[in-house]
Protein backbone atom coordinates (compact mmCIF):
# COMPACT_ATOMS: atom_id res chain seq x y z
CA UNK A 1 0.00 0.00 0.00
CA UNK A 2 2.78 2.41 0.91
CA UNK A 3 4.54 1.67 -2.40
CA UNK A 4 1.32 2.37 -4.29
CA UNK A 5 0.91 5.76 -2.63
CA UNK A 6 4.57 6.62 -3.25
CA UNK A 7 4.35 5.65 -6.95
CA UNK A 8 1.19 7.65 -7.51
CA UNK A 9 2.53 10.65 -5.56
CA UNK A 10 5.63 10.51 -7.79
CA UNK A 11 3.42 10.51 -10.92
CA UNK A 12 1.65 13.66 -9.70
CA UNK A 13 4.91 15.39 -8.78
CA UNK A 14 6.49 14.89 -12.19
CA UNK A 15 3.39 15.78 -14.26
CA UNK A 16 1.05 18.21 -12.55
CA UNK A 17 3.29 21.25 -11.72
CA UNK A 18 4.41 21.50 -15.38
CA UNK A 19 0.85 21.25 -16.69
CA UNK A 20 -0.38 23.98 -14.29
CA UNK A 21 2.60 26.20 -15.07
CA UNK A 22 1.99 25.93 -18.83
CA UNK A 23 -1.78 26.33 -18.24
CA UNK A 24 -2.51 23.15 -20.22
CA UNK A 25 -5.96 22.59 -18.70
CA UNK A 26 -7.14 20.12 -21.33
CA UNK A 27 -4.03 17.98 -20.77
CA UNK A 28 -4.54 18.26 -17.00
CA UNK A 29 -8.16 17.08 -17.32
CA UNK A 30 -7.19 14.08 -19.47
CA UNK A 31 -4.34 13.28 -17.10
CA UNK A 32 -6.67 13.49 -14.07
CA UNK A 33 -9.26 11.14 -15.62
CA UNK A 34 -6.69 8.48 -16.52
CA UNK A 35 -4.84 8.98 -13.24
CA UNK A 36 -8.08 8.42 -11.28
CA UNK A 37 -8.81 5.22 -13.25
CA UNK A 38 -5.25 3.94 -12.76
CA UNK A 39 -5.30 4.74 -9.03
CA UNK A 40 -8.72 3.15 -8.51
CA UNK A 41 -7.65 -0.04 -10.33
CA UNK A 42 -4.36 -0.19 -8.40
CA UNK A 43 -6.18 0.34 -5.10
CA UNK A 44 -8.60 -2.48 -5.95
CA UNK A 45 -5.67 -4.74 -6.78
CA UNK A 46 -3.82 -3.90 -3.55
CA UNK A 47 -6.95 -4.37 -1.41
CA UNK A 48 -7.67 -7.73 -3.12
CA UNK A 49 -10.96 -6.50 -4.60
CA UNK A 50 -11.56 -8.45 -7.85
CA UNK A 51 -10.83 -6.27 -10.90
CA UNK A 52 -13.26 -7.13 -13.74
CA UNK A 53 -11.42 -8.57 -16.76
CA UNK A 54 -12.49 -7.09 -20.12
CA UNK A 55 -11.51 -10.35 -21.82
CA UNK A 56 -14.09 -12.28 -19.77
CA UNK A 57 -16.84 -10.02 -21.10
CA UNK A 58 -15.46 -10.24 -24.61
CA UNK A 59 -15.27 -14.03 -24.39
CA UNK A 60 -18.88 -14.11 -23.19
CA UNK A 61 -19.95 -11.92 -26.12
CA UNK A 62 -18.04 -13.83 -28.81
CA UNK A 63 -18.31 -17.41 -27.57
CA UNK A 64 -21.57 -17.52 -25.59
CA UNK A 65 -23.73 -14.92 -27.36
CA UNK A 66 -22.42 -14.92 -30.95
CA UNK A 67 -21.40 -18.59 -30.79
CA UNK A 68 -18.10 -18.06 -32.65
CA UNK A 69 -15.45 -20.47 -31.40
CA UNK A 70 -12.86 -22.85 -32.72
CA UNK A 71 -13.49 -26.51 -31.82
CA UNK A 72 -11.35 -27.70 -28.92
CA UNK A 73 -8.86 -30.56 -29.13
CA UNK B 1 -1.50 19.80 -35.50
CA UNK B 2 0.52 16.72 -34.72
CA UNK B 3 1.16 15.67 -31.12
CA UNK B 4 4.51 14.07 -32.06
CA UNK B 5 7.28 16.22 -33.52
CA UNK B 6 9.82 13.43 -34.09
CA UNK B 7 10.42 11.99 -37.56
CA UNK B 8 11.63 8.58 -38.68
CA UNK B 9 13.04 7.49 -42.01
CA UNK B 10 12.01 4.44 -43.99
CA UNK B 11 15.19 2.55 -42.96
CA UNK B 12 14.16 2.97 -39.32
CA UNK B 13 10.63 1.86 -40.21
CA UNK B 14 12.14 -1.36 -41.58
CA UNK B 15 13.87 -2.12 -38.27
CA UNK B 16 10.88 -0.99 -36.20
CA UNK B 17 8.65 -3.49 -38.03
CA UNK B 18 11.26 -6.28 -37.93
CA UNK B 19 11.81 -5.78 -34.16
CA UNK B 20 8.08 -5.54 -33.54
CA UNK B 21 7.41 -8.88 -35.28
CA UNK B 22 10.42 -10.47 -33.58
CA UNK B 23 8.89 -9.36 -30.26
CA UNK B 24 6.19 -11.98 -30.81
CA UNK B 25 8.62 -14.90 -30.87
CA UNK B 26 7.41 -16.02 -27.45
CA UNK B 27 3.85 -15.97 -28.73
CA UNK B 28 4.28 -18.62 -31.41
CA UNK B 29 3.89 -21.01 -28.48
CA UNK B 30 0.14 -20.32 -28.74
CA UNK B 31 0.24 -21.80 -32.24
CA UNK B 32 2.54 -24.73 -31.47
CA UNK B 33 -0.07 -26.41 -29.25
CA UNK B 34 -2.53 -26.37 -32.17
CA UNK B 35 -0.42 -26.87 -35.28
CA UNK B 36 2.38 -28.98 -33.75
CA UNK B 37 5.07 -29.87 -36.33
CA UNK B 38 3.32 -27.92 -39.09
CA UNK B 39 3.87 -24.56 -37.37
CA UNK B 40 6.46 -23.54 -39.99
CA UNK B 41 3.84 -23.88 -42.75
CA UNK B 42 1.36 -21.86 -40.74
CA UNK B 43 3.90 -19.02 -40.34
CA UNK B 44 4.51 -18.91 -44.09
CA UNK B 45 0.77 -19.06 -44.85
CA UNK B 46 0.11 -16.36 -42.23
CA UNK B 47 2.72 -14.14 -43.86
CA UNK B 48 1.26 -14.72 -47.33
CA UNK B 49 -2.23 -13.76 -46.10
CA UNK B 50 -1.14 -10.80 -43.96
CA UNK B 51 1.37 -9.22 -46.36
CA UNK B 52 -1.21 -7.69 -48.78
CA UNK B 53 -3.23 -6.35 -45.83
CA UNK B 54 -0.14 -4.85 -44.22
CA UNK B 55 0.80 -3.27 -47.53
CA UNK B 56 -2.69 -1.72 -47.54
CA UNK B 57 -1.73 -0.06 -44.21
CA UNK B 58 1.26 1.50 -45.97
CA UNK B 59 -0.94 2.60 -48.88
CA UNK B 60 -3.32 4.20 -46.38
CA UNK B 61 -0.46 5.95 -44.56
CA UNK B 62 0.90 7.21 -47.90
CA UNK B 63 -2.52 8.51 -48.87
CA UNK B 64 -2.81 10.46 -45.60
CA UNK B 65 0.75 11.72 -45.08
CA UNK B 66 1.55 13.06 -41.62
CA UNK B 67 -1.69 11.70 -40.16
CA UNK B 68 -2.19 8.95 -37.64
CA UNK B 69 -4.91 6.30 -37.47
CA UNK B 70 -7.26 8.34 -35.25
CA UNK B 71 -7.07 11.32 -37.63
CA UNK B 72 -7.59 9.03 -40.64
CA UNK B 73 -10.66 7.43 -38.99
CA UNK B 74 -12.13 10.87 -38.24
CA UNK B 75 -11.64 11.91 -41.84
CA UNK B 76 -12.87 8.70 -43.47
CA UNK B 77 -15.80 7.74 -41.21
CA UNK B 78 -16.81 11.15 -39.90
CA UNK B 79 -16.47 12.57 -36.39
CA UNK B 80 -18.75 10.22 -34.46
CA UNK B 81 -18.31 6.91 -36.26
CA UNK B 82 -14.59 7.70 -36.64
CA UNK B 83 -14.26 8.17 -32.87
CA UNK B 84 -16.11 4.88 -32.28
CA UNK B 85 -13.73 3.03 -34.63
CA UNK B 86 -10.74 4.71 -32.95
CA UNK B 87 -12.01 3.61 -29.51
CA UNK B 88 -12.29 0.04 -30.79
CA UNK B 89 -8.61 0.35 -31.87
CA UNK B 90 -7.66 1.82 -28.48
CA UNK B 91 -9.34 -1.14 -26.75
CA UNK B 92 -7.28 -3.45 -29.00
CA UNK B 93 -4.06 -1.58 -28.11
CA UNK B 94 -4.89 -1.70 -24.38
CA UNK B 95 -5.60 -5.42 -24.42
CA UNK B 96 -2.69 -6.42 -26.67
CA UNK B 97 -0.22 -4.39 -24.64
CA UNK B 98 -1.50 -5.90 -21.39
CA UNK B 99 -1.09 -9.43 -22.85
CA UNK B 100 2.49 -8.65 -23.84
CA UNK B 101 3.36 -7.13 -20.45
CA UNK B 102 1.81 -10.19 -18.82
CA UNK B 103 3.95 -12.45 -21.05
CA UNK B 104 7.09 -10.90 -19.59
CA UNK B 105 5.82 -11.46 -16.05
CA UNK B 106 4.90 -15.07 -16.83
CA UNK B 107 8.29 -15.64 -18.50
CA UNK B 108 10.17 -14.45 -15.41
CA UNK B 109 7.95 -16.08 -12.81
CA UNK B 110 7.91 -19.44 -14.64
CA UNK B 111 11.51 -19.73 -15.79
CA UNK B 112 13.88 -17.20 -14.31
CA UNK B 113 12.88 -15.82 -10.88
CA UNK B 114 10.17 -17.99 -9.38
CA UNK B 115 10.18 -16.41 -5.90
CA UNK B 116 9.74 -12.78 -6.98
CA UNK B 117 6.18 -11.36 -6.92
CA UNK B 118 4.52 -11.29 -10.35
CA UNK B 119 3.37 -7.66 -9.99
CA UNK B 120 6.96 -6.51 -9.39
CA UNK B 121 8.00 -7.56 -12.91
CA UNK B 122 4.96 -5.87 -14.42
CA UNK B 123 5.63 -2.57 -12.62
CA UNK B 124 9.35 -2.48 -13.44
CA UNK B 125 8.77 -3.50 -17.05
CA UNK B 126 5.95 -1.00 -17.62
CA UNK B 127 8.01 1.78 -16.01
CA UNK B 128 10.94 1.01 -18.35
CA UNK B 129 8.63 1.05 -21.37
CA UNK B 130 7.11 4.35 -20.14
CA UNK B 131 10.60 5.85 -19.93
CA UNK B 132 11.32 4.74 -23.52
CA UNK B 133 8.01 6.22 -24.71
CA UNK B 134 8.74 9.62 -23.14
CA UNK B 135 11.83 9.78 -25.39
CA UNK B 136 9.59 9.63 -28.47
CA UNK B 137 9.38 7.57 -31.64
CA UNK B 138 12.51 9.14 -33.11
CA UNK B 139 14.70 7.68 -30.36
CA UNK B 140 13.01 4.27 -30.61
CA UNK B 141 13.58 4.39 -34.37
CA UNK B 142 17.27 5.27 -33.95
CA UNK B 143 17.95 2.28 -31.65
CA UNK B 144 15.63 -0.18 -33.43
CA UNK B 145 18.43 -1.86 -35.41
CA UNK B 146 20.19 -2.83 -32.15
CA UNK B 147 17.12 -4.77 -31.00
CA UNK B 148 16.78 -6.53 -34.35
CA UNK B 149 20.48 -7.47 -34.41
CA UNK B 150 20.29 -8.79 -30.82
CA UNK B 151 17.26 -10.90 -31.73
CA UNK B 152 18.88 -12.23 -34.91
CA UNK B 153 22.13 -13.01 -33.08
CA UNK B 154 20.37 -15.13 -30.44
CA UNK B 155 18.10 -16.88 -32.95
CA UNK B 156 20.92 -17.74 -35.37
CA UNK B 157 23.48 -18.70 -32.70
CA UNK B 158 21.07 -21.01 -30.86
CA UNK B 159 20.07 -22.58 -34.20
CA UNK B 160 23.72 -23.30 -35.01
CA UNK B 161 24.47 -24.66 -31.51
CA UNK B 162 21.51 -27.05 -31.77
CA UNK B 163 22.20 -28.35 -35.29
CA UNK B 164 23.69 -31.63 -33.98
CA UNK B 165 20.49 -32.37 -32.08
CA UNK B 166 18.11 -31.69 -34.95
CA UNK B 167 16.13 -34.46 -36.55
CA UNK B 168 14.40 -33.25 -39.70
CA UNK B 169 12.17 -36.32 -39.85
CA UNK B 170 10.24 -34.58 -37.04
CA UNK B 171 8.56 -32.51 -39.76
CA UNK B 172 6.90 -35.59 -41.24
CA UNK B 173 4.18 -36.44 -42.05
CA UNK B 174 3.19 -33.29 -43.88
CA UNK B 175 -0.48 -32.23 -44.08
CA UNK B 176 -1.46 -34.58 -41.27
CA UNK B 177 -3.51 -32.20 -39.14
CA UNK B 178 -7.21 -31.43 -39.78
CA UNK B 179 -7.87 -28.29 -41.82
CA UNK B 180 -9.64 -26.46 -39.00
CA UNK B 181 -6.54 -26.63 -36.81
CA UNK B 182 -4.34 -25.33 -39.62
CA UNK B 183 -6.89 -22.57 -40.23
CA UNK B 184 -6.90 -21.62 -36.54
CA UNK B 185 -3.08 -21.63 -36.56
CA UNK B 186 -3.00 -19.34 -39.61
CA UNK B 187 -5.56 -17.10 -37.92
CA UNK B 188 -3.41 -16.84 -34.78
CA UNK B 189 -0.22 -16.11 -36.74
CA UNK B 190 -1.88 -13.62 -39.06
CA UNK B 191 -3.26 -11.68 -36.08
CA UNK B 192 -0.62 -11.96 -33.35
CA UNK B 193 2.72 -11.22 -34.93
CA UNK B 194 1.67 -9.87 -38.31
CA UNK B 195 -1.77 -8.28 -37.85
CA UNK B 196 -0.65 -6.36 -34.78
CA UNK B 197 1.45 -4.24 -37.16
CA UNK B 198 -1.78 -2.29 -37.70
CA UNK B 199 -0.38 -0.28 -34.76
CA UNK B 200 2.13 1.15 -37.26
CA UNK B 201 -0.69 3.23 -38.73
CA UNK B 202 -0.10 5.40 -35.66
CA UNK B 203 3.63 5.64 -36.52
CA UNK B 204 3.83 5.77 -40.31
CA UNK B 205 2.53 9.34 -40.31
CA UNK B 206 5.90 10.34 -38.81
CA UNK B 207 7.83 9.12 -41.87
CA UNK B 208 9.91 11.93 -43.37
CA UNK B 209 9.68 10.40 -46.87
CA UNK B 210 7.15 7.78 -47.90
CA UNK B 211 8.85 6.84 -51.22
CA UNK B 212 10.38 3.53 -50.13
CA UNK B 213 7.85 2.76 -47.39
CA UNK B 214 6.23 -0.21 -49.19
CA UNK B 215 9.54 -1.91 -49.96
CA UNK B 216 10.99 -1.30 -46.48
CA UNK B 217 7.82 -2.43 -44.72
CA UNK B 218 7.80 -5.65 -46.68
CA UNK B 219 11.50 -6.19 -46.00
CA UNK B 220 11.03 -5.55 -42.25
CA UNK B 221 8.10 -7.93 -42.20
CA UNK B 222 10.21 -10.56 -43.98
CA UNK B 223 13.02 -10.27 -41.40
CA UNK B 224 10.47 -10.71 -38.61
CA UNK B 225 8.77 -13.64 -40.34
CA UNK B 226 12.13 -15.30 -41.06
CA UNK B 227 13.02 -15.03 -37.36
CA UNK B 228 9.74 -16.69 -36.39
CA UNK B 229 10.30 -19.37 -39.02
CA UNK B 230 13.82 -20.18 -37.80
CA UNK B 231 12.54 -20.48 -34.21
CA UNK B 232 9.64 -22.73 -35.26
CA UNK B 233 11.93 -24.94 -37.37
CA UNK B 234 14.50 -25.14 -34.55
CA UNK B 235 11.94 -26.11 -31.92
CA UNK B 236 10.26 -28.74 -34.10
CA UNK B 237 13.55 -30.22 -35.33
CA UNK B 238 14.96 -30.46 -31.78
CA UNK B 239 11.90 -31.36 -29.72
CA UNK B 240 9.71 -33.13 -32.28
CA UNK B 241 6.23 -33.99 -31.03
CA UNK B 242 7.19 -33.28 -27.42
CA UNK B 243 7.22 -29.54 -28.18
CA UNK B 244 3.48 -29.40 -27.51
CA UNK B 245 3.85 -30.50 -23.87
CA UNK B 246 6.28 -27.78 -22.81
CA UNK B 247 5.16 -24.39 -21.52
CA UNK B 248 7.88 -22.78 -23.63
CA UNK B 249 9.37 -24.95 -26.41
CA UNK B 250 12.09 -22.33 -27.02
CA UNK B 251 13.37 -22.55 -23.43
CA UNK B 252 13.23 -26.33 -23.52
CA UNK B 253 15.16 -26.64 -26.78
CA UNK B 254 17.84 -24.14 -25.67
CA UNK B 255 18.31 -26.10 -22.44
CA UNK B 256 19.44 -29.05 -24.57
CA UNK B 257 22.48 -27.17 -25.89
CA UNK B 258 25.54 -29.08 -24.77
CA UNK B 259 28.77 -28.40 -26.61
CA UNK B 260 31.51 -30.49 -24.96
CA UNK B 261 29.92 -29.91 -21.52
CA UNK B 262 31.31 -26.35 -21.72
CA UNK B 263 28.51 -24.50 -23.48
CA UNK B 264 25.48 -25.57 -21.46
CA UNK B 265 22.52 -23.87 -19.69
CA UNK B 266 22.18 -21.34 -22.49
CA UNK B 267 18.55 -20.57 -21.62
CA UNK B 268 19.63 -17.21 -20.22
CA UNK B 269 20.21 -16.19 -23.87
CA UNK B 270 16.53 -16.73 -24.62
CA UNK B 271 15.64 -14.88 -21.42
CA UNK B 272 17.72 -11.87 -22.50
CA UNK B 273 16.55 -11.92 -26.13
CA UNK B 274 12.89 -12.27 -25.28
CA UNK B 275 13.02 -9.57 -22.61
CA UNK B 276 14.76 -7.17 -25.00
CA UNK B 277 12.42 -7.91 -27.91
CA UNK B 278 9.20 -7.79 -25.87
CA UNK B 279 10.44 -4.56 -24.30
CA UNK B 280 10.79 -3.09 -27.78
CA UNK B 281 7.37 -4.31 -28.85
CA UNK B 282 5.69 -3.11 -25.65
CA UNK B 283 7.39 0.30 -25.91
CA UNK B 284 6.02 0.69 -29.43
CA UNK B 285 2.58 -0.45 -28.32
CA UNK B 286 2.56 1.88 -25.31
CA UNK B 287 3.67 4.74 -27.56
CA UNK B 288 0.86 3.94 -30.02
CA UNK B 289 -1.70 3.70 -27.22
CA UNK B 290 -0.64 6.95 -25.58
CA UNK B 291 -0.61 8.86 -28.89
CA UNK B 292 -4.02 7.41 -29.87
CA UNK B 293 -5.62 8.39 -26.54
CA UNK B 294 -4.02 11.87 -26.68
CA UNK B 295 -5.28 12.33 -30.24
CA UNK B 296 -8.76 11.26 -29.18
CA UNK B 297 -8.75 13.83 -26.34
CA UNK B 298 -7.33 16.45 -28.77
CA UNK B 299 -4.23 17.15 -26.66
CA UNK B 300 -1.10 19.09 -27.67
CA UNK B 301 1.29 16.57 -26.08
CA UNK B 302 1.06 12.90 -25.20
CA UNK B 303 3.64 13.02 -22.38
CA UNK B 304 1.25 13.63 -19.42
CA UNK B 305 -0.68 10.44 -20.26
CA UNK B 306 2.30 8.06 -20.40
CA UNK B 307 2.50 7.16 -16.69
CA UNK B 308 -1.27 6.95 -15.96
CA UNK B 309 -1.75 4.66 -18.98
CA UNK B 310 1.26 2.55 -17.96
CA UNK B 311 -0.35 2.26 -14.49
CA UNK B 312 -3.65 1.08 -16.01
CA UNK B 313 -1.77 -1.42 -18.20
CA UNK B 314 0.01 -2.95 -15.20
CA UNK B 315 -3.26 -3.69 -13.40
CA UNK B 316 -5.02 -4.92 -16.57
CA UNK B 317 -2.03 -7.19 -17.26
CA UNK B 318 -2.07 -8.53 -13.70
CA UNK B 319 -5.79 -9.29 -13.63
CA UNK B 320 -6.87 -9.99 -17.23
CA UNK B 321 -6.24 -13.75 -17.04
CA UNK B 322 -6.26 -16.11 -14.08
CA UNK B 323 -3.42 -18.34 -15.29
CA UNK B 324 -1.17 -19.00 -18.31
CA UNK B 325 -3.66 -21.72 -19.41
CA UNK B 326 -6.55 -19.22 -19.27
CA UNK B 327 -4.31 -16.79 -21.21
CA UNK B 328 -3.68 -19.34 -23.98
CA UNK B 329 -7.31 -20.55 -24.15
CA UNK B 330 -8.82 -17.06 -24.49
CA UNK B 331 -6.13 -15.79 -26.89
CA UNK B 332 -6.58 -18.80 -29.20
CA UNK B 333 -10.31 -18.06 -29.51
CA UNK B 334 -11.94 -14.77 -28.47
CA UNK B 335 -8.61 -12.91 -28.50
CA UNK B 336 -7.99 -13.47 -32.19
CA UNK B 337 -11.63 -13.27 -33.29
CA UNK B 338 -12.43 -9.78 -31.94
CA UNK B 339 -9.38 -8.26 -33.64
CA UNK B 340 -10.25 -9.49 -37.16
CA UNK B 341 -12.21 -6.34 -38.16
CA UNK B 342 -9.41 -4.08 -36.89
CA UNK B 343 -6.68 -5.92 -38.77
CA UNK B 344 -8.36 -7.17 -41.92
CA UNK B 345 -11.47 -5.07 -42.51
CA UNK B 346 -11.16 -1.43 -41.37
CA UNK B 347 -7.80 -0.48 -42.97
CA UNK B 348 -8.61 -1.80 -46.50
CA UNK B 349 -12.15 -0.41 -46.12
CA UNK B 350 -10.76 3.01 -45.14
CA UNK B 351 -8.51 2.91 -48.20
CA UNK B 352 -11.46 2.05 -50.42
CA UNK B 353 -13.66 4.78 -48.94
CA UNK B 354 -10.81 7.30 -49.23
CA UNK B 355 -10.40 6.39 -52.92
CA UNK B 356 -14.13 6.64 -53.64
CA UNK B 357 -14.52 9.94 -51.77
CA UNK B 358 -11.24 11.31 -53.13
CA UNK B 359 -9.83 11.86 -49.64
CA UNK B 360 -7.87 13.62 -48.34
CA UNK B 361 -7.57 16.13 -51.23
CA UNK B 362 -11.30 16.82 -51.15
CA UNK B 363 -11.18 17.55 -47.40
CA UNK B 364 -8.13 19.76 -47.79
CA UNK B 365 -9.84 21.62 -50.58
CA UNK B 366 -12.86 22.13 -48.38
CA UNK B 367 -10.77 23.33 -45.49
CA UNK B 368 -8.81 25.88 -47.47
Amino acid sequence: MIYLLLIYAFIIIINVPGLIKRKEWRELTAFSILYAIAFALSLMYVLDIPVPSPMKGLKHLIVDILGIEYPQG
Amino acid sequence: MSIERGKINSQQLLFLIAGFVQGSILLIDFTVGITEHQTWMVILAGLAISAPVILSYVALAKRFPGMNLVQINDMVYGRFLGKAVSMYYIFFFVMTLSFNIRDVGELYVTFLMQDTPFIFFLVVFAATCAYAVTKGIEVLGRVSHLFVVTGLFVIISTFILLIDQMDFSNFLPLFELPFIRIFQGIHIVSIIPFGETVAFLMIMGRLNKTEHAVKRTFFGLSIGALSLLVVAVRNTAVLGRTQTIWTSPSFQSIRLINIGTVLTRMDFLIGIAQTVLIFFKCSLFLYVLVVAVSQLFGLKSYLPLVLPLAGIEVIVAATVFQSPVDHAMITQNAGIIYSVPLVFIFPPLSLLIAKIRGLPKFERGKET
